[in-house]
């Protein structure tokens, strides 16, 4: 963290155990958002690349309402605008996978 | 839909069974571990490293924010060439290795870690590879190359069938890896229902506990080349500025 030092001086000084806390808070909605998304894309019956989709625009709605909350201000909450939208994508995409494949399968293929 | 007419049965009987036994033995290796966890003595040195180096830690990271006075007082104490404690950390004598093995608390908890989690690890999968073996369960709801064949089909010996079907010995590690999140949701973030977490634990058991000398060094260094700038230079002036009128009135006076 030493060489950051000058750019962030006009920036606000981070609490890194509450940043942490906020992304972990993040995370737990991201994951509860794969969970609902991949049922509904399994229920409806999305195949392909559009399932993909459904999963990448509902997690970018989730990053779209999380800015909502703070009224588009995240600065104080978190580091990076990305992160809101990014972090720990790739495990909810596991778990989407999961019950996508779960409905799809209890649904469609049976 | 699908072109292949599976046996409602194997819904049934396969293909939900494995998922709620999944889950279930996940819930229940974390209620085992807490039900087997033994508390670690903690030893008054360690935790006084740990809480120095974390100290030092924090002051590189919001040193900017003290006037050079109060920052060179703190380094002085972290790193001074006699008396800082991070000199000292260094300069300690090694203590001696402790070897897991001869230490029957430690080899009782490695005992009792691989009982929660190798063991079930092994049997559980082994007790679904033969009890589920060789069903063709479900399909992915997308296209995939036939180099998933080996990774999806486990168990099954098809050799034209689309590489999207999941065979039920599959469908379990796809559960496994699913389902890690889902964890954290219903038991909190730190559980122990992870079965792959404990693998990489493992690996840092069997070494030898991490040496603070080192970590202190690493520190040491790290605070000698931090270059301290002062966030907060001229901010009086700052401040005043953003009041005009409140400085006229001052210069009147």
């Amino acid at each position: 963290m030493a060489g950051d030092g000058t750019d962030d001086l006009g920036g606000p000084a981070y609490n890194e155990l509450a940043a942490m806390q906020n992304l972990a808070s993040v995370d737990y909605g991201r994951i509860f958002t794969a969970l609902l998304a991949g049922s509904t894309a399994g229920i409806l019956g999305l195949t392909g690349l559009y399932g993909f989709l459904f999963f990448f625009v509902s997690n970018g709605l989730l990053g779209l309402l999380v800015l909502q909350k703070y009224n588009v201000q995240y600065k104080p909450y978190f580091k990076k605008l990305h992160m809101i939208f990014t972090h720990g994508l790739f495990n909810s995409l596991l778990t989407y996978i999961l019950f996508w494949t779960f409905l799809y399968g209890l649904v469609h293929v049976y | 839909m699908a072109e292949l007419l599976l046996d409602p049965n194997i819904r049934t009987w396969i293909f939900i069974p494995i998922v709620i036994i999944t889950f279930f033995i996940g819930i229940l290796r974390h209620y085992v571990s807490i039900l087997m966890a033994s508390p670690k003595p903690v030893q008054l040195q360690q935790v006084k490293d740990t809480q120095a180096l974390l100290r030092s830690r924090i002051l590189r990271e919001n040193g900017k924010y003290l006037p050079k006075s109060s920052f060179l007082m703190r380094k002085h104490y972290f790193n001074d060439a006699t008396s800082g404690i991070l000199k000292i950390g260094q300069d300690r004598p090694a203590a001696a290795a402790a070897n897991p093995m001869q230490d029957p608390n430690m080899l009782q908890d490695m005992l009792k870690g691989n009982l929660v989690n190798m063991l079930p690890m092994m049997a559980v999968g082994g007790w679904i590879n033969w009890m589920f073996s060789g069903f063709v369960t479900t399909k992915v709801p997308f296209p995939l190359t036939w180099r998933f064949k080996d990774m999806l089909q486990r168990g099954i010996n098809l050799p034209s069938l689309d590489p999207s079907w999941v065979s039920s010995a599959s469908w379990y590690f796809l559960n496994v890896f699913g389902l890690r999140q889902i964890y954290s949701l219903v038991l909190g973030a730190d559980n122990a229902a992870d079965q792959t977490k404990f693998m990489e634990d493992q690996v840092n058991v069997s070494g030898a506990p991490p040496d603070p000398r080192a970590a202190f060094k690493a520190e040491w260094e790290a605070m000698e080349l931090y270059e301290h700038k002062y966030a907060l230079r001229g901010i009086e002036e700052e401040l005043l500025a953003q009041f005009p009128v409140s400085r006229k009135q001052k210069k009147s006076q």
